[in-house]
């Protein structure tokens, strides 16, 4: 069954074709990064706007890449939340517009759920129950996932996503947009011990939250620079990334200790990040758990992923009717 | 031929099917701000109601504003989608000149008016002409104050006409006694009106190309006019 995925919910206008859940045929990705960058974020409207213009040329390239006319498709999966709203509609409303044309059935899909699945096109199936830890530009989040399609959230952000607080940072360093690889290529060159930034497992439970590891970095640089020192950015961005990832790698594991599950997976935008993959494997392989981890190609927002988690919803008889609206809250489980 | 109409530009959704010999079908839905993401499953009732099957569908066509934002996007955003999946011609048509076409018999100067939010009007001047109305300025996007002004400064009787009359016509009667409101009824673009135009533009095979076929949002993105605004105070 080969499966049209649409991903418009932030600012990455993404459509790909993929068989049986598995085989990536086609993957494109219309980043609209330039757009932004003098911005400093992403502004919805602009990302709107450029949806739209993206969309169909993207359509007509990914079935040429994946040498698929229109008439073998079987089925047309879209991201419906949550995200923003106006660049979900876009992505909704041709995907609706697209399923009905061509009399296929659609199929709405959560853009975390999604996620998880970059997992499944990566490595095949993978059998609940199991832990998944969603990091992104808009999201941190612990889920237990106990069966199939069934999510309970364990603990989320309660300010920043990680994502987010890495783009600030990297803003305050002056570093670019988007700040995230950026930090992490200024990372690598530097001592992650340097300086000792807090760190919030002394937080109760599941819950992130990281604007006071954010103030203690621009009150280090600034105090450096108060004393008429030059602060090494290389150790200031490894220290704070070293801060980030022991948490959430720390939560990770006791999430999946705590659920008694022996797999977690790892999904979003920064899994991409260098130093969360390497201690994520390390401490996983110690406390005796698999881990799964899409290749950064497929952590990011994209459309294999949609068209993967929609073809197991398929599989299982859900189909989403045409009146279906954009759900910017939409919540996972 | 069998033409679909979509037009979303207003708080109306309308689709409309029709053909050389008339509308075959049409709806209209003003069901709240969100009126617009039912514009797919509205185009497969009429189709039903009409007992035609989609590979009937001829060419697409579609208003393109100016308007609000989201809901243009939508209808734009369905019909390029529509349009490639059946693999049929597009063609696009800005909807104040539909609000125009549809006063056509009135000899006077015509001024479309609908809201755009943010305390502004989409404005344009229109002058009836033989088969139709010809419009003689751009879009134009500025609050009721300056419609007022351009409307005192045209010496001649105007037929003022939108839904922007509709959330300003306290303001816009001010204008004085050379400016009629017209009824509500012609206050917003409709999909018949749409199809009706679309027919002759087919015929002639004046087709728009789909991948460069947009909204006209006339004004930037907030983002951007702050900016643009920083950059000029620097
Ligand atoms: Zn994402």
């Amino acid at each position: 069954m080969r499966i049209l995925g649409i991903e418009t919910s932030c600012d990455e206008t993404a459509l790909a074709v993929v068989d049986d859940g598995r085989a990536v045929l086609a993957n494109l990705i219309s980043s609209q990064a330039h757009l932004h960058e003098r911005f400093g974020g992403v502004v919805p409207e602009v990302a709107s706007r450029a949806h739209l213009e993206n969309l169909n040329p993207l359509l007509d390239l990914a079935l040429r890449e994946s040498g698929t006319t229109l008439k073998d498709i079987d089925a047309i999966a879209v991201t419906v939340g949550p995200g923003l709203v106006g660049a979900l509609l876009v992505g909704i409303t041709a995907a609706k517009a697209l399923a009905f044309a061509l009399g296929l059935p659609l199929i709405g899909v959560h853009h975390l759920e999604g996620h998880i699945y970059a997992n499944v096109l990566a490595h095949g199936a993978i059998e609940p129950p199991f832990v998944a830890f969603l990091v992104s530009g808009g999201h941190t989040m612990l889920v237990h996932a106990p069966e199939p399609f069934r999510y309970r959230i364990l603990g989320q952000t309660l300010d920043d996503a990680a994502g987010e607080a890495f783009d600030k940072v990297a803003r305050f360093l002056g570093l670019g947009f988007p700040g995230g690889p950026e930090l992490d290529r200024l990372a690598m060159m530097g001592d992650p011990d340097a300086i000792r930034f807090p760190r919030a497992v002394t937080q109760r439970g599941y819950d992130f939250s990281l604007s006071g590891l954010k103030t203690a970095v621009v009150r280090h640089v600034t105090a450096e620079r108060g004393r008429g020192r030059e602060p090494a950015l290389e150790d200031v961005a490894a220290s704070f990334q070293e801060a980030v990832v022991e948490v959430q790698v720390d939560k990770t594991l006791a999430a999946a200790r705590d659920t008694g599950v022996a797999t977690i997976v790892l999904g979003g935008g920064v899994v991409a990040n260098t130093r969360l993959r390497a201690l994520m494997s390390t401490r996983a392989e110690q406390a005796g758990i698999r881990l799964f981890t899409p290749p950064p190609e497929l952590c990011t927002d994209n459309g294999a992923m949609i068209a993967c988690a929609g073809f197991y919803r398929l599989s299982r008889g859900d189909r989403t009717a045409l009146d279906v609206g954009a759900s910017p809250g939409l919540p996972l489980g | 031929m069998l033409v679909l109409g979509i037009e979303t530009s207003t708080p109306q959704t309308s689709v409309a099917l029709g053909s050389e010999t008339g509308v075959v079908a049409a709806s209209l839905l003003a069901t709240g701000p969100a009126s617009h993401e039912l514009v797919v499953s509205e185009v497969a009732r009429a189709l039903d109601r009409a007992g035609m099957p989609r590979s009937a569908l001829t060419a697409v066509s579609v208003g393109l504003g100016p308007g609000l934002f989201t809901g243009m996007r939508v209808g734009v955003a369905a019909a390029k989608a529509m349009a490639q999946g059946l693999g049929v011609p597009i063609v696009g048509f800005a909807s104040l000149d539909l609000i125009a076409f549809s006063v056509r018999y009135c000899r006077r100067l015509i001024c479309v008016a609908v809201d755009g939010k943010r305390k502004e009007l989409f404005f344009a001047f229109y002058r009836p002409v033989p088969g139709g109305v010809t419009r003689t300025t751009e879009f134009e996007a500025a609050g009721p104050g300056r419609l007022v002004a351009e409307l005192i400064a045209r010496l001649e009787d105007i037929l003022l006409v939108g839904n922007g009359t509709l959330v300003y016509r306290r303001e816009l009667e001010e204008a004085g006694k050379h400016v009629e409101i017209a009824s509500a009824a012609f206050g917003f673009p409709s999909a018949t009106t749409l199809v009706e135009l679309a027919i002759p533009r087919l015929q002639r095979e004046d087709f728009d190309r789909l991948y460069d076929l947009r909204p006209n949002y006339v004004r930037k993105s907030d983002a951007e006019i702050a900016w643009d605004s920083r950059r000029r105070a620097d």
